[in-house]
């Protein structure tokens, strides 16, 4: 039985703009496996992205983590933390979020690694790919000789920096063995050449190179937990094969967990154990790879399933989700079923938010739908035009809600 | 079979780099990009072509380029008959009302400051289309159409989300009841399930109106659900042209196979399907490879008739030679590390220890082994069986002289390709055809083959429709 690396517990994230409150992740718990690939699937606005940002506190003002715990299972920062921050500790688990600042940032490459959509913005375009790299690698380094301390660990790149650098060659912040290591992180994500690529800047690299760079980078602190967001967005698709490849060798090569965040169900389908479906702030249906895609109960799964082209055969109709998706603005939100006025099973009980039922599937199926617990009735169905008066005072709002969110730092997707 | 709508023979668009006045009194020479380089297709009326490529390859700039919105460099276009590139007045004004447009992003490609409403009317204002009263009685009709509602005549884009702003773009296009709509990534900056709620929208429309449409996409899964015949382009080249059902069941292309190969299917089974992942980035159009443009991350190219070779050994030494060519091996990295690795010359900077006259250098005679087992393993990921690493090793021998030519002649004369001398064209009169010398190939291009000298015959490794060697 695998255990637990990470477990996640009502987190709740939000943006204070200035419209209002915006509910990006509302109450969203899992548990991420150890050695598993975790895939939280959602369009653009479902706060997928934000979740990401939130495990590692990455979250930027306007927006802020206001409840929840986020639980990482490590012994040893445990036996740490339990003098400084005890009531943090529980068990071989802390919650991170309880932890000192500098601690929580200590965190970020050894512990929790991130890839992001964008490789091109995410590297810095002034520096050699493969002193980037290395500069992760030792920060790695220096932070295993001094643990915990985000002290020694950090640099700048100010005018005084460069000067001393300049005066004063091999006193830089690299050495020789974090280059040399970086040039082997190249080499494992399969740039061909690698001590020649990595003397390249960033705009020498094409786009899939990029991202493999990003990649070797997120190794280069042997992270427990590899936080992937949409890593192959911004990729072709015979570019994103060959990610997709390289991930999951390195997956399988290395036992690493990951935690992979996208809007592409082919992606979770080839990468992936389990699955969250995200809608709306919260996770609706989540389970094994079978139940969310062979026996989905959440009519939101369904609708999105449904809303596929299929490449293998030419297929009639598509089904889609009509409708658009909701604000997630406080003041518009009611407390109901957020999908219920999308969905074509809504019914009088749905005006009340249903808490997770057990789906039929594996025992880590469950959904947040009353569907998930009895039938269908269809005596209790809500009228055709129940949303539809709502609807129609309140599209200007919505939308605005949306741009706002995704303004924040909800990735619009590509 | 159905009549041709429009007729597209070697459209060719070239963009200039470096070509300003100032670039010219230098001296320099203007770079070109190729992005439509010899494209020819027929879109039938009803139908709808899907043109699928990724990004790059120069699908946006042909629809632009055969609607005019962009000049072309050669070719032609015909549109119902009348040759596109050479009207004007009112016979272009009159084209441009029957050939219509619907772009990506439907952030960008609406007015801000203009409401919706008065976005729709547009076109009907430019060509005087009735009364005031009636453009806007059409408008209403046109917003009801594409399912928006009529009373958002007066709001403005950014109150409307992806989606809808999509139906306006779409009303738009449709305001002046065209014949062709080119639709260009119609859905990619939409979600899943807005994306087929346009895709519904676009195949009713088709309908009602008889609509003829061009669908520009990245997306195979799209293209697949809507268009009838599908043309697959790479690198500013069209590598096949055929019925969907053909395209995507029995794809003869290399290209095309490893593109849908590519795509992650949403089902279970996925993670058990075993794929060959086409290695390498697409080429640069400022450079574009010769012969066959995708020979380069080819995994079928095929080997001189006289060399027995496996693929993935070939497809290593083509990669190797494709390096020596374009100069992009890092020689002084890898005497540095054999420097290195001699105990008696620690601390001598490498350019100590090269002398200026490369021919004559102990060092580099002395050390020329280890020079090419440090470039052996850092350019090969296969091995190479017996009298090909030979050949490999006495190329790389040259470049322990950085004699970049030799390297590159001892190469190409063992290994070139038919692949790298003629370009392929597609067949002609089938309703398949496909640009690749794995097929039969037409007259035009087998004389080529026959007068490049390369050993390598047509006929012989054609698996497929009728073989005839030359």
């Amino acid at each position: 039985m695998p255990r637990d690396l990470l477990s996640v517990r009502d987190l709740t994230t939000r943006f204070f703009t200035q419209e209002g409150q915006v509910n990006a992740v509302e109450k969203v718990s899992f548990d991420v496996e150890e050695g598993e690939v975790l895939g939280i699937v959602g369009e653009s606005g479902s706060g997928k992205s934000v979740t990401a940002l939130s495990l590692v506190d990455l979250v930027e003002d306007p927006g802020r983590i206001v409840d929840g715990e986020i639980n990482y299972r490590n012994s040893e920062l445990a036996e740490s933390a339990s003098e400084n921050a005890p009531d943090a500790v529980d068990g071989d688990f802390v919650d991170v979020r309880k932890l000192p600042e500098r601690h929580r940032r200590a965190l970020r490459g050894p512990d929790f690694a991130t890839i992001f959509q964008d490789p091109a913005s995410s590297l810095n375009p002034s520096l050699p790919v493969g002193e980037q790299i290395a500069e992760a690698v030792e920060v790695q380094r220096r932070a295993s000789a001094n643990p915990r301390s985000t002290r020694s660990r950090t640099q700048s790149y100010g005018l005084g920096k460069f000067l001393l650098g300049t005066a004063l060659p091999g006193q830089g912040y690299l050495t020789e063995e974090s280059k040399a290591r970086a040039i082997e992180l190249l080499e494992l994500v399969g740039i061909p050449d690698p001590a020649e690529r990595a003397e390249a800047l960033p705009h020498e690299y094409s786009g899939g190179m990029l991202q493999r760079a990003m990649i070797a980078q997120a190794l280069a602190g042997e992270p427990e937990l590899l936080i992937a967001d949409e890593p192959t967005t911004a990729l072709d698709v015979t570019i994103q094969a060959q990610i997709l490849d390289i991930l999951g060798d390195i997956q399988e090569e290395t036992g690493m967990t990951i935690l992979l965040i996208t809007h592409n169900l082919g992606v979770i389908a080839r990468m992936c154990d389990r699955v969250g479906v995200m809608y709306a702030g919260e996770i609706v249906e989540r389970g094994s790879l079978e139940d969310v895609f062979d026996n989905p109960v959440h009519p939101y799964t369904q609708g999105l399933l449904g809303s596929i082209p299929d490449l293998e055969s030419a297929g009639g109709r598509l089904q889609p989700i009509e409708g658009n998706v909701p604000s997630l603005l406080d003041q518009e939100m009611e407390d109901r079923c957020y999908f219920a006025d999308r969905c074509p099973n809504a019914m009088e009980e749905c005006l009340e938010k249903p808490p997770e039922f057990p789906g039929p599937g594996s025992p880590d199926h469950a959904a947040k739908c009353y569907l998930a617990d009895h039938p269908y009735e269809p005596e209790q169905a809500l009228p055709e035009d129940y949303f539809d008066d709502e609807s129609s005072d309140t599209t200007v709002g919505r939308d605005d809600g949306k741009d706002d969110a995704s303004g924040e730092g909800v990735s619009a997707d590509d | 079979m159905t009549e041709s709508l429009l007729e597209v023979r070697d459209l060719e668009k070239h963009f200039y780099e470096r070509d300003t006045l100032v670039d010219r009194a230098l001296g320099g020479e203007p770079v070109s990009i190729q992005a439509v380089d010899g494209v020819s297709f027929d879109v039938r009326e009803g139908e709808t072509l899907g043109l699928v490529g990724e990004s790059g390859c120069g699908k946006s700039t042909c629809g632009e380029t055969l609607l005019r919105l962009q000049d072309p460099t050669g070719g032609t276009v015909r549109f119902d008959g009348e040759d596109v590139l050479d009207l004007s007045g009112d016979d272009l004004r009159s084209f441009r009302r029957n050939a219509q447009v619907v772009f990506q992003d439907p952030f960008s490609s609406l007015d801000p400051r203009m409401t919706v409403g008065a976005t729709v009317r547009q076109p009907l204002d430019v060509h005087s289309v009735g009364t005031k009263a009636e453009r806007t009685e059409r408008v209403r009709e046109l917003l009801e159409r594409v399912g928006l509602s009529s009373d958002q005549y007066d709001r403005y884009p950014h109150e409307f989300s992806g989606g809808q702003r999509q139906r306006i773009g779409i009303a738009r296009a449709l305001a002046l009841e065209p014949d062709f709509i080119v639709l260009d990534e119609p859905t990619s900056a939409l979600d899943v399930s807005v994306q087929a709620q346009i895709l519904n929208l676009l195949s009713d429309l088709q309908d009602e109106f008889d609509l003829t449409y061009l669908l520009i996409s990245h997306d195979l899964s799209v293209i697949r659900h809507i268009s009838d015949r599908v043309a697959v382009m790479y690198l500013g080249e069209l590598v096949e042209v055929g019925p969907v059902a053909d395209i995507f069941e029995s794809p003869k292309h290399p290209y095309t196979q490893a593109l849908l190969e590519s795509v992650p299917r949403a089902s279970t089974d996925e993670r058990d399907r075993e794929i060959e992942t086409l290695s390498g980035d697409v080429p640069s159009p400022r450079n574009p490879p010769s012969g066959c443009r995708f020979r380069t991350r080819c995994p079928s190219v095929i080997p001189p008739e006289d060399v027995t070779i496996d693929q993935r050994e070939y497809r290593q030494i083509m990669d190797v030679r494709e390096r020596i060519e374009s100069r992009e091996v890092d020689l002084d990295s890898a005497w540095e590390y054999v420097a290195d690795e001699q105990p008696s010359s620690g601390g001598s900077s490498l350019r100590s220890l090269l002398g200026d006259d490369v021919r004559e250098d102990p060092f580099r005679e002395r050390h020329a082994e280890a020079f090419v087992d440090r470039l052996e393993e850092r350019m090969l990921d296969v091995e190479l069986s017996g009298s090909h690493a030979q050949t490999v090793r006495s190329a790389l021998h040259e470049l322990c002289y950085e004699d970049w030519e030799r390297a590159a002649s001892i190469l190409a004369e063992e290994y070139e390709s038919v692949c790298e001398v003629v370009s392929p064209a597609l067949q002609d009169d089938r309703t398949h055809p496909v640009a690749c010398h794995l097929y039969d190939q037409p007259d035009s291009v087998t004389a080529n083959v026959a007068d490049a000298d390369v050993s390598a015959p047509v006929g012989d490794t054609v698996r497929t429709d009728g073989a005839e060697s030359d």
